[in-house]
């Protein structure tokens, strides 16, 4: 049924689009929160401990929607999916299920016990508690990574008897170039959004006058976490990534970078729009040279166009992909620009004084969000038009019995309530964050399970 | 090899049913057991700090079955395409509304959130029922492996079925009643004072009840899938799960009547395992019982992946699920102290 293709995309896309805006914090604030917990454990200096406790705060929440939005995620491989299950099932079930067996139970056994159990552990325990979470947060986030990355660059299976695709090397599977790199990028960059969003959260409280020792902390360690996440992400790592797609994924590399012609000394494209119909780039603003060194080492790399291609392998929304490409490359620049500026003058002592600087960092926060959403869809748009690379194309993967009417109702079901959840978290963040930091006051969830009468 | 999936993927969904079940039973009687927002407090309290772990157990079922038995979860999935999609959406709103009444307290905020959690808790219920009496029932699948069921058709249980028929109804209501059964014991267990006393009566009155229609079912059970029972007589794994059933059974109203809640707990547990286990013993190795003929039924053996991947995450599999079970006993153990009414 292909009319209902692009829908069976959409929900797709739309559904793990969102839904990974709330793990990319959680996996960048749960390393700080072990951090400071571990620096007011050997200190014994209580603002460290706010700082955590604060953000655990936070991060409960954030966990809460991405616990409720990535159920969703699991079941839409068989509803929507149902041949690409049935298909790759017993090769990506694998990483599926380790990932709930050996991340989400640790997770979710402990989240609860950091948020609002900090008075029932030892702190010695608490921070084993917060390091328990950040682990599962990172654990669960490399199968997912493993299981993408083999649609991208499929390794470790065999064809079975029925023709599907079975499991025939774990190690090969779980550990490749591509799953390698590709973990360590997509962290680095959830590294980044959280950074922001701490770092911001101090501008504010600064801008505000409130929260004066805490608040240096979110400067502080926001814009060093922030530069030193952003320079890793764009290298070695977003290096490394590129320099794969365009080993294995040649058509990809053409495709986000706008390229119809082939030759060596092949440019980067700075500013320009695609013209797929008329097979090229309008208003290019280019550097010669650079994409042939940075894909292949060296400026006499041949990087071949999209022309080289059969227009059957081209990628299907071109555009879209070179735009997610260059937004996601261009915001990791002016990250690495702004947290740069953003350190030496923290180092200095005066970023606090600093009012423009303190409003560019606080305004920044949902750019890194944008960038990592961009940086996705460069990865599954570059993949198109294949669902496995090479092996099954999208168009086979779709459930054949679910037509399109079906999925467009589900698609704006999901619309609607996940625009309900969004105001929520935004009203319930913001909440926190008016709270702030603060002296150890219990959560009001564990003060009516134990005393119910502590002040908040 | 294949015979040990089918029991973890088993497995996996009784932890759930008898975890997150227990969520839904406490969920449904939270305005029947707590009269003023504090003791709804208290009863939430209960299960706030555990139901994204129990929810996991969901996620881990699905995982292993899309892991050994991708076919089945590729057919079931797409054929009940609209129903999953309600499933998950009522699982959203039970876990935000728990989440957010824990986060403010504000009378009217909480009022509304707790009023969310008993409807999203009855509909869960309601609809995990329903699907467990679709796999006991079967599925029209047809010679060419596909099916896309609505929601209902004639209401009869053969042929081209829908997802709602008699038998399906029955289901549901009866699962709605045991895992209210099963919610009140817990609370009844764990509470203190007034609302402890009120869950011990309010579950007596449920177990009554699920007695009272364990006849019905079963026999429902008879018409529907006449080999129900003789696949019981015929495979072992079955007849513990009906000494679970029995021996549970004693233990809860043994239990409540003693004021033993703990006993009539764990019976409550086990009774709710050996239900599922004994039917999940009984039905194998079909996964899909087509309606329309048996020959196009998926067994087990014909749906799942090759020897290999199933052997290594057979290494794995155990280590994991031993973990999440420590990482959670240790944490519960905190949570163990009976709470103050």
């Amino acid at each position: 049924m292909p009319d209902a293709l692009p829908w069976h995309r959409l929900q797709f896309a739309f559904t793990i689009t969102y839904h990974y805006l709330f793990p990319q914090l959680t996996m960048g604030l749960a390393p700080l929160i072990v951090l400071w917990k571990w620096l007011g454990l050997r200190t014994g200096e209580p603002h460290w401990d706010e700082s955590a406790r604060f953000w655990s705060r936070i991060l409960g929440l954030t966990f809460a929607l991405g616990v409720v939005t990535g159920l969703p995620m699991e079941f839409q491989f068989g509803t929507n999916w149902s041949y690409f299950s049935r298909y790759a099932g017993g090769v990506i079930g694998q990483t599926l299920a380790m990932e709930g067996m050996l991340a989400f139970l640790l997770e979710s056994a402990l989240i609860a016990a950091l948020v609002f159990g900090e008075r029932r552990f030892s702190r010695k325990a608490h921070f084993t508690v917060a390091a328990g979470v950040c682990a599962g947060a990172w654990i669960s986030a490399f199968f997912i990574l493993v299981t993408n990355a083999f649609m991208q660059y499929p390794k470790g299976y065999t064809l079975g008897i029925e023709g599907q695709l079975v499991l025939s090397d774990i190690g090969s599977y779980l550990f490749n170039a591509w799953t390698v790199v590709e973990f360590a990028h997509n962290q680095l960059a959830a590294l980044v959004t959280a950074a922001f969003v701490v770092s911001a959260t101090g501008a504010y409280y600064t801008l505000r006058g409130l929260h004066r020792e805490q608040s240096r902390i979110f400067l502080t360690w926001g814009t060093a976490m922030g530069l030193g996440a952003s320079v890793l992400v764009a290298w070695p790592t977003g290096d490394a990534q590129a320099k794969l797609v365009a080993r294995h994924q040649e058509v990809s590399l053409a495709a986000m970078e706008g390229r119809f012609e082939s030759g060596p000394m092949a440019p980067i494209t700075m500013i320009g729009q695609p013209d797929v119909a008329a097979k090229r780039l309008d208003n290019p603003i280019r550097l010669p040279g650079l994409l042939s060194f940075l894909a292949y080492g060296t400026f006499h790399g041949n990087v071949r166009g999209l022309g080289a291609f059969p227009r059957e392998l081209w990628p299907t929304e071109i555009e879209l992909l070179y735009y997610a490409f260059h937004v996601m490359a261009g915001l990791g620049t002016l990250f690495v620009l702004l947290t740069a500026i953003g350190t030496a003058l923290s180092w200095r002592g005066t970023l606090e004084s600093r009012r423009w600087m303190l409003w560019a960092l606080l305004l920044a926060f949902p750019f890194p969000f944008i960038a990592n959403t961009a940086g996705w869809m460069t990865a599954e748009l570059g993949r198109q038009p294949w669902l496995i690379y090479g092996i099954l194309r999208t168009s086979d993967g779709a459930s054949a019995v679910v037509s399109a009417g079906n999925a467009i109702f589900t698609l704006i079901g999901f619309c609607g309530l996940y625009l309900v959840l969004g105001i929520l978290y935004l009203y319930m963040v913001s909440r926190e964050i008016e709270r702030g930091p603060g002296p150890a006051a219990p959560a009001p969830g564990e003060m009516a399970v134990t005393e119910g009468a502590q002040g908040d | 090899m294949i015979e040990i999936w089918y029991a973890l993927v088993a497995l996996s969904l009784i932890a759930f049913a008898v975890n997150d079940g227990r969520n839904f039973g406490v969920g449904a009687l939270l305005h029947a057991l707590g009269y003023n927002a504090g003791e709804r407090r208290a009863i939430m309290g209960l299960i706030e700090s555990s139901w994204s772990w129990d929810e996991v157990w969901l996620v881990a079922a699905f995982g292993s079955l899309f892991l050994a038995f991708p076919k089945v979860l590729a057919i079931g999935l797409s054929g009940y395409y609209l129903a999953v999609f309600l499933l998950l959406w009522s699982l959203i709103v039970r876990g935000i509304a728990l989440e957010m009444a824990a986060h403010v307290e504000d009378a009217l905020w909480r009022g509304f959130w707790d009023a969310l959690v008993t409807l999203a808790s009855i509909l869960l219920a309601i609809f995990f029922g329903a699907a467990f009496g679709n796999v006991v029932r079967g599925v029209p699948l047809g010679a060419d492996g596909r099916m896309f069921l609505p929601f209902f058709t004639d209401f009869s249980a053969r042929g081209t079925v829908g997802i709602l028929d008699w038998y399906t109804i029955l289901v549901a209501l009866f699962t709605l009643a045991l895992l209210a059964a099963h919610g009140a014991t817990f609370v009844a267990h764990r509470a203190t004072g007034a609302i402890a006393e009120r869950a011990n009566r309010a579950a007596r009155r449920a177990w009554w009840v699920v007695l009272a229609l364990l006849p019905v079912v079963s026999s429902g059970t008879r018409l529907v899938r006449p080999d129900f029972f003789t696949g019981i007589i015929h495979h072992a794994p079955a007849w513990p799960a009906l000494l679970a059933i029995v021996l549970g059974l004693g233990a809860v109203f043994l239990g409540l009547r003693q004021g033993m809640e703990r006993i009539a707990w764990i019976g409550s547990c086990w009774c709710i395992a050996g239900l599922l286990g004994g039917a999940a013993a009984s039905i194998f190795p079909v996964m899909l019982r087509s309606t329309i003929m048996p020959a196009y039924s998926v067994t087990a053996y014909g749906g799942a992946t090759a020897r290999y991947g199933l052997g290594i995450a057979l290494v794995w599999w155990p280590i994991a699920a031993a973990l999440g079970i420590c990482y959670w006993r240790i944490v519960a153990r905190r949570y163990q102290a009976r709470m103050p009414s």
